[in-house]
């Protein structure tokens, strides 16, 4: 091969790499992200509707033949999804009059109550786009009222949380992503708290920072705990304790837990419109 | 590369990118998912030698970085050395053999998600080596080794005309098993 031509080959190669290194550099730098986070925005308002026009004429005939082999097991999970929205509506009226007390509790607390909030309902059009995230991509984004830190809750608890928004889009962190700590309060009277750790898709939740011997119950529900600084807003169900143990010698008690949240079931979600406060 | 040689490439990428987020992103097995980013700068780079794999891997990688929730320019840094990697190994290797695209699939796509992987955790992601690794390399692996016919059948007809001799043989070799 000629010397001249390898000489040109590397070049290339060195400068493609630089060009790459100084965008992730743009990308992670706090004040250049902006810079980055514009250029997803743009590229995801011309990607959304091609992505959106493939699937409508994709889906149909994927449901066609989802729908012919599994014909039985829709009929029986509609039949059990009725049964739950009449078990569900039967509750939420017994619940009115405890909703409001909490409602008046929370609010001499100065917490804000989920229920209080305005929330925009989205879709979940796009799931775990990519192998090393646990991410959502929802049909809501800047022009409607959705922003980054925004919590969203769906399914029985809580979802996740807003990282990225464009236009008419935006990417939800799933409380089950590796990146994701939520503060959280538990027990009888709430008098316990603890930081509920993501593991990456597939893997079970942990809580952490929850001293030994600290009394638990399988199934105990955690609620995010709204307290000064945190992420999310008071009293949404995050996580259900699976199991938990002390090592002896330990610093703090082992405790694995699942999602609240049934996030294999999250066609529409809430996103609310909360901001973390800043102060 | 010519000018009609770069519109092509950039069609096959838009092609892989709609099939990747709309079809492929919905075959999951136990959380994972097949990876067909990978296969374009290996098919390249087979195909027409390492600068045009390390081109086409940068130029599909910053695509797919467009709409992944991953660091910006990660993929396309990944790709660039993917493609410049497979270019430059298979560069003694008898374009005909019939091992050859299968393998550089299966290696080549385990390498590029390990890579990318420590890469993002190099860069803060930690969450993106906390994921179960089994799954993954044999989810890639497989479907690479099967999607990487109708890939480099594409990749080949967007870098036709161009002059390395070895996407002319390859050509020769693709048909008969087409």
């Amino acid at each position: 091969m000629p010397r001249s031509r390898r000489s040109r080959r590397t070049l290339t190669v060195v400068i493609l790499v630089v060009v790459s290194l100084s965008l992730i550099s743009l990308d992670l730098n706090g004040r250049t992200h902006s810079l980055t986070s514009g250029i997803k925005s743009v590229a995801n308002d011309v990607y959304a509707p091609l992505r959106q026009g493939v699937l409508d004429i994709i889906s149909p005939i994927g449901n066609f033949f989802a729908g012919a082999f599994d014909y039985g097991s829709v009929q029986s999970q509609n039949e059990q999804l009725e049964k739950t929205l009449g078990q569900l509506r039967a509750s939420q009226a017994e619940q009115g009059f405890e909703e409001n007390q909490l409602r008046e509790l929370t609010k001499l607390q100065n917490l804000p109550f989920l229920n209080s909030l305005p929330t925009v309902t989205a879709q979940t059009v796009d799931e775990n786009s990519s192998n090393f995230t646990a991410t959502i991509t929802l049909d809501k984004g800047r022009a409607d009222g959705v922003d980054v830190g925004y919590p969203v809750v769906g399914a029985g608890g809580l979802v996740g949380q807003v990282i990225q928004s464009f236009h008419h889009t935006c990417v939800v962190q799933l409380v089950t992503d590796g990146q994701s700590k939520v503060g959280v309060t538990f027990g009888a009277t709430n008098q316990y708290t603890g930081i509920v750790d993501g593991q990456g898709p597939g893997n079970s939740m942990t809580a952490d920072l929850v001293l030994p011997h600290t009394p638990l119950h399988k199934g105990e529900v955690m609620y995010t705990s709204g307290l000064q600084a945190a992420s999310y807003p008071a009293g949404i169900p995050v996580a259900t304790v699976q199991s938990f143990h002390t090592a002896s010698g330990a610093s703090q008690e082992t405790i694995k837990v699942d999602a609240a949240a049934n996030l294999s079931q999250l066609a529409y979600v809430d996103v609310v419109q909360w901001a973390p406060s800043t102060t | 590369m010519t000018a009609r040689s770069i519109l092509r490439v950039a069609l096959v990428i838009f092609i892989v990118l709609m099939v990747q987020q709309t079809v492929i992103v919905a075959l999951r097995i136990d959380g994972a998912h097949p990876d067909l980013l990978w296969l374009l700068p290996i098919t390249a780079a087979l195909l027409d030698g390492p600068e045009t794999g390390a081109i086409v891997g940068f130029w599909a990688g910053l695509s797919f970085d467009l709409v992944l929730p991953t660091p910006f320019g990660l993929s396309a840094l990944v790709g660039c050395l993917l493609g410049y990697a497979v270019g430059s190994l298979t560069a003694a290797v008898d374009p005909r053999a019939t091992w050859l695209k299968p393998v550089a699939a299966l290696a080549g796509s385990v390498a590029a998600d390990m890579l990318f992987a420590v890469l993002g955790a190099i860069l803060g992601q930690q969450q993106m080596v906390e994921i179960n690794f089994v799954s993954l390399v044999l989810v890639v692996g497989i479907a690479s080794v099967v999607f990487v016919l109708p890939v480099s059948r594409l990749m080949r007809w967007a870098l036709v005309g161009e002059s390395n001799r070895r996407s002319l043989v390859s050509a020769q070799a693709d048909s008969r098993l087409w």
